[in-house]
């Protein structure tokens, strides 16, 4: 992390982005691979399995902005994600199947409507109370979008809602495919992969880059500081619960336009998706690629998803798997594959 | 009015079941400053080591084989005191090393610990459910009027009122119980008197996983024992003690009972939604009281 405070005056590019020029290469250079990876990969499979990567690394990424950056727990951000999937779903089955930006609008703006009060109501109580309410609120929504079967389609998902008496625009009983469209130009259809794929990507990095600039602003400093030491951030005369409610709902935004990206990817969304256990796979994710980091959670959405993709098939006990590997990383390497590539790159001399 | 006291009933058999499974996760939290989210696999721990020596089936890993089977109050205290077994273990070799770093990592650590057990739980008993069978004088209802009501759920109030009586007199009876609770509140202080601190700390959380058994037996016979019947459990005790206040002992048991009506009711009048009656009730009393009703750490 650059130094924020002593920045030494460099291009304009490199003081927006307060990143280091080495740092910048290596994102272009990343992005530039993710750009022409649909040309190497070709299997429809993989490349949708790349897009899940891409949209589990930005629900990764927005619960490090609480997690990393604000020092709050959410243990199940990933229902946040179903919220907005569930919003933007409904949204393009019962009012509009055409347009995607108006469904990705719905689908984030459903979710801050959501995480709004749960958000204010969370920070008033100790940051203990606050990871358990995150868990409490998120198994009320896993509840409700379980039980209420006429509006959710109950266990099997929306797929199920549409069967029973919702309007048939869907065509094979899906939510319905989504025309790209950007102005006057139709850039593809989500029914490509690869369209899919790049339109992912193209939100995911402007996701990356609104989310790295929010960081490295004085707001990020703030939420650092509340992360540090909350008492001495309010004796500075920094109002705590307030910029802690602004991070909250930064990350359920994140959580929510991840949920409606994976609504235009899955075309449906279940009760499991919200299930504690994949809030357990996110906190994971977070943790396996380090949390602070911003990257670091794609890396380690990455790495589970293709992990977990190689195992789900060897064992059916994944739930033993999960716990030893969470608990591994928190005794022996708590701040994940980013602190350990930071830890390589100092010198000895720093190394305490 | 035979319904009427039924959910009262129904109340009192809930908040009694809540009130040992979250004291038992506040005594850990106010000598620990942990918060055991495996709490709930340790409840349905004790459910299943209840079972198997009831039953006297013993599975373990392949290594199965049978024994007569126990007696139920045998079984009552042995079952619980196994998973204090099974605390005492975790708090040596994953707690332990974990006393100086944020909190935020034991959270997770318990996390993933959670997850562990569930597995290896399922892994070892499968996802059928069980039940723990009772004594025979336990099985039939009991008549009061033209009012019956089952036998055992009678029993399980008795068990609640025993095992809260027995807390109590250790809390405030022995040496352990007294320096647990000097503890809780300056430990440094209590350190400096020469009690041995970590002792102290290591009882208090193999007290909390002891109470966390008992209530798992408690429920065997009562409802399906389940790999996944301490998630519910987990979350229920979370509101009990965020709305009674983390490590206040008494605001458990006031707040325990108030989510055993208000979910006895709402599981009466509407079904499919009775828990998202308890959050409302929980952000309502969240917004006048932050730190629950009798405010945080008030460990007595």
């Amino acid at each position: 992390m650059s130094n924020r405070t002593n920045q030494a005056p460099g291009s304009l590019l490199r003081r927006w982005s307060g990143a280091h020029p080495l740092s910048l290469g290596g994102f272009v250079l990343v992005v530039a691979g993710m750009v022409v990876l649909p040309l190497v990969v070709t299997n429809p499979f993989y490349q949708n399995l790349w897009t899940r990567i891409l949209i589990f690394g930005l629900l990764a990424m927005s619960l490090d902005v609480l997690l990393g950056f604000t020092g709050l727990l959410s243990f199940m951000h990933n229902s946040y994600l179903g919220l907005a999937a569930y919003a933007a779903g409904l949204f393009t089955i019962n009012v509009n199947p055409e347009s995607l930006w108006l469904a990705m609008l719905v689908g984030v703006v459903f979710t801050m409507i959501i995480a709004w009060p749960v958000g204010w109501l969370q920070v008033r109580t100790g940051g203990l109370a606050f990871a358990l309410l995150t868990m409490a609120f998120g198994m009320m929504y896993y509840t409700v979008a379980w039980k209420w079967h006429d509006v959710t389609g109950g266990d099997d998902g929306l797929v199920a809602a549409i069967e029973h008496g919702l309007p048939k625009v869907a065509e094979e009983g899906m939510v319905p495919y989504l025309d790209i469209n950007l102005g006057p130009w139709n850039l593809g259809n989500t029914s490509d992969p690869v369209h899919v794929y790049y339109l992912v990507l193209f939100i995911v990095v402007v996701a990356f880059i609104l989310t790295h600039r929010m960081v490295n602003s004085p707001l990020g400093a703030v939420l650092e500081a509340i992360r540090e030491n909350e008492e001495r951030a309010s004796f500075v005369g920094i109002n705590v619960r307030r910029f802690k409610l602004i991070g909250w709902l930064v990350a359920c935004g994140l959580a929510g336009l991840a949920g409606t990206l994976w609504m235009f990817l899955e075309r449906n969304i279940a009760p499991d998706t919200m299930h504690a256990f994949e809030g357990a796979e996110v906190l994971m994710m977070v943790l396996l690629g380090g949390m602070g980091s911003l990257w670091g959670p794609f890396l380690g959405a990455g790495i589970f998803i293709l992990l977990k993709d190689c195992l789900s098939s060897a064992t059916e006990h994944w739930e033993i798997y999960v716990g030893l590997v969470v608990i591994f990383l928190v005794l022996f390497l708590p701040k994940g594959v980013a602190g350990l590539s930071s830890m390589l790159r100092r010198k000895p001399s720093e190394n305490k | 009015m035979a319904s009427v006291i039924q959910i009262i009933l129904n109340g009192l058999v809930l908040g009694g079941v809540f009130l040992i499974v979250a004291i038992g996760l506040n005594i850990i939290y106010g000598l620990n400053r942990v918060m055991n989210l495996a709490h709930g696999s340790l409840y349905a721990l004790g459910a299943y080591f209840g079972y198997t020596l009831v039953t006297g089936k013993v599975l373990l890993f392949g290594l199965d084989f049978e024994f007569g089977g126990l007696n139920f109050f045998l079984a009552l205290i042995l079952a619980p005191a196994l998973v204090g077994l099974v605390g005492w273990v975790l708090e040596r070799v994953l707690i332990e090393p974990m006393r100086d770093r944020p909190m935020i990592y034991t959270l997770i650590l318990t996390y993933g610990l959670m997850f562990l057990i569930d597995g290896l739980i399922k892994a070892n008993w499968g996802d059928t459910p069980h039940y723990i069978i009772p004594p025979e004088f336990l099985q039939k209802p009991v008549y009061i009027g033209d009012f019956s009501y089952p036998a055992y759920r009678f029993a399980l109030l008795v068990g609640v009122a025993v095992v809260m009586g027995l807390l109590m007199t250790l809390l405030n009876r022995t040496r352990m119980g007294i320096n647990m609770r000097a503890a809780a509140d300056i430990p440094e202080m209590v350190s400096a008197l020469g009690v041995n601190l970590k002792a102290v700390r290591v009882g208090a959380f193999v007290l909390g996983c002891v109470m966390a058994g008992i209530a798992g037996f408690l429920v065997g016979p009562l409802y399906p024992i389940l790999p996944i019947m301490g998630h519910d459990m987990l979350i229920s005790s979370f509101v009990v003690i965020v709305i009674g206040g983390l490590g206040s002992l008494r605001g458990v048991i006031v707040a325990a009972l108030l989510v055993g009506f208000v979910q006895a009711l709402a599981e009466a009048v509407i079904t499919n939604f009775a828990m998202v009656i308890v959050y409302m009730l929980m952000a309502v009393i969240l917004v006048f009281k932050p730190y629950g009703i009798l405010g945080e750490g008030k460990f007595e």
